[in-house]
């Protein structure tokens, strides 16, 4: 989904532009070469057709091409842009921050991708159990941090977190004072932090997709494991985590792109700091082309984020094509 | 392990998730109702919370621009879906083959890798700091979600219904509002919850978009008062809880449909 989207920009949040929708079979079916419409009527599907299309080529086409084209260039956003070929692409290597930035990514996905998905496959276990009373209203509270709005979830957190906030007033109510933090503001604690608001957005969204997933799991394959004698932990590993496997591409990629791609909840709740402690690619885009231009910069970060969602949605697709 | 034992640690286990999950939400809701600045739990319930938050916040403001960003976006998105759908799912439109993947590789396109050449584009033509402008993007960046659901809901309505309304004489135009969007409701109405959703909760796109402080929607709105009121806690946890209030209350009516549209979205096989 999308969409992100669009949306999707922050913590895995499914949305338009959230690349990696799977995409379906593209030959047409048989119902619709049943219908065989005429000539006439092809052409007329141009006519609604059109209004899409323009919007699409407007927004979407025109940009990603003029996106690729800025990228080759040295530009202010004021001046006359100078052309300096991959230079741009460049500070990938050189730029410390962006390299950084790079490294910040490897840890979010452990928390928006790793960490919800495996939480969300322990609880779909469950859920999906037959005879579980009030499956239906766990599913939905569950699932309820992915309809909040990311400012939201930002904002509430950003207070959670604070010195005298809620978790460090709990940790010393538990005896645990020690541990208490200024968990955004300290520079080793600041990246973890926002991970775990992450895995707490993301991880009721991998739940609902795995407890479709397991719905679609013939029931006699857990007869047959149960006469086997397996346990519940015997019978997840044998009959649900091998049926899963689609929706566990899904999962991974659209959480490992939203990890790549993680904007609005660094942007609101650390702006980045302390320091640069929790620095994004997408929030150091934003900087270069917003805030001190740099825009031929700015496109390049686009381009390359651009291309790694591609890669990881393609790559992924084929692994598990090929594992099936 | 016995099946009693079992059934008592997953309810266990359920309920502490479902704790951990709530927790933000529910202490949200109360440091909304707090007398105190920093949102500590009280029994004096402090409605007027709501109401200062409002006008201090420029809500009313800010939720009239973000009520008419998703109502005209999803409107136009969904009008967009139903004709891009029906060329490619039922009229087998002329080049279709070839414009349907080109519209789906938007779905793996980020609006970061859009957003900077639509700024200076739009800045020219003065759709910056414009309702009109969000719109545009929302509806533009839409197009290969809904081109995709609406095509795949038409596929699945039989072929006879169709053919049996042309026999009758009734044209292209007939066919489509009178035959198959009265039959793909529940798919419309899930493209509807699912649009509203991710515009109404979009930042990205408005950050960049909208700087004038009368013009911005709501999440714009929070940003810029969570900078000002950093240490009352109580007025912003109600001005959180006005902005997400319209989408929770759909969620809250249509969560089977949010949480299909959701799935539905994710996985075509």
């Amino acid at each position: 989904m999308s969409t992100g989207t669009t949306g999707l920009t922050t913590p895995p949040r499914l949305g338009r532009g959230g690349a990696g929708t799977l995409v379906e079979g593209d030959a047409p079916t048989g119902s619709a070469r049943r219908r065989n419409p005429n000539r006439r009527m092809r052409w007329a599907g141009l006519l609604y057709l059109a209004p899409a299309l323009a919007m699409y080529t407007w927004v979407v086409l025109v940009p990603l091409v003029q996106s690729a084209n800025y990228s080759l260039y040295s530009w202010d956003g004021v001046s006359t842009p100078t052309w300096v070929g991959l230079g741009n692409y460049g500070d990938f290597f050189t730029d410390p921050d962006l390299r950084a930035a790079l490294g910040h990514v490897g840890v979010l996905i452990c928390f928006f991708s790793f960490l919800p998905i495996a939480l969300g496959m322990l609880t779909a276990a469950i859920i999906s159990r037959r005879n579980l009373r009030g499956a239906a209203l766990f599913r939905s509270l569950l699932f309820l941090p992915q309809v909040v709005t990311t400012v939201v979830t930002a904002v509430v957190w950003k207070f959670l977190y604070t010195p005298d906030g809620p978790i460090n007033t709990l940790l010393r109510a538990l005896g645990l004072g020690a541990l208490a933090q200024n968990w955004l503001g300290d520079v080793t604690w600041a990246l973890p932090a926002l991970g775990v608001i992450g895995t707490w957005v993301t991880f009721g969204f991998c739940m609902i997709l795995f407890v479709s997933g397991a719905q679609s799991i013939p029931q006699e394959l857990y007869e047959a494991a149960r006469m086997d004698g397996a346990g519940p932990v015997a019978e997840f590993f044998a009959v649900t985590l091998p049926g899963l496997r689609p929706q566990l591409a899904v999962a991974l990629t659209l959480t490992i792109t939203a990890a790549l791609r993680t904007f609005d909840l660094v942007y609101v709740a650390t702006q980045g700091g302390p320091g640069s402690s929790t620095t994004t690619p997408a929030l150091l885009l934003y900087r270069k082309a917003f805030q001190n231009p740099d825009v031929g910069a700015a496109a390049a970060i686009a381009v390359v984020l651009a291309i790694a969602c591609l890669l990881v949605a393609i790559l992924i697709q084929r692994v598990t094509e090929r594992e099936s | 392990m016995t099946r009693k034992s079992e059934t008592v640690l997953n309810y266990f286990v359920l309920l502490l998730f479902t704790a951990v999950v709530m927790l933000p939400i529910l202490w949200t809701l109360l440091a909304a109702l707090s007398p105190n600045m920093d949102g500590s739990a009280s029994t004096d319930l402090q409605w007027s919370n709501f109401a200062s938050a409002w006008t201090r916040g420029s809500l009313g403001q800010a939720l009239l621009a973000s009520t008419v960003i998703t109502v005209g976006a999803v409107i136009l998105q969904v009008l967009l879906a139903l004709g891009s759908g029906y060329a490619f799912g039922v009229l087998d439109v002329v080049g279709g083959r070839v414009l349907f993947p080109v519209i789906l590789l938007g779905l793996m396109l980020s609006t970061e890798a859009l957003i900077i050449p639509l700024y200076f584009q739009f800045r020219e033509i003065g759709l910056i700091n414009s309702w009109l402008g969000l719109i545009v993007i929302h509806v533009g960046m839409g197009v290969p979600f809904g081109a995709f659901w609406m095509r795949a809901t038409f596929r699945a309505i039989p072929g006879s219904l169709v053919e049996s309304a042309r026999i009758d004489g009734a044209g292209t135009w007939r066919v489509l509002w009178g035959i198959l969007v009265p039959v793909s409701r529940p798919a419309i109405l899930t493209l509807v919850l699912l649009n509203a959703m991710w515009t109404w909760n979009d930042y990205f796109v408005a950050l960049i978009m909208i700087s004038d402080p009368t013009k911005q929607p709501v999440t714009l709105a929070l940003g810029a008062f969570q900078g000002r009121f950093t240490t009352e806690f109580n007025t912003m946890a109600a001005a959180a809880v006005i902005i997400c209030l319209p989408i929770l209350v759909l969620y809250a009516f249509f969560q089977r449909q949010f949480i299909h549209g959701v799935l539905s979205g994710a996985i075509k096989e």
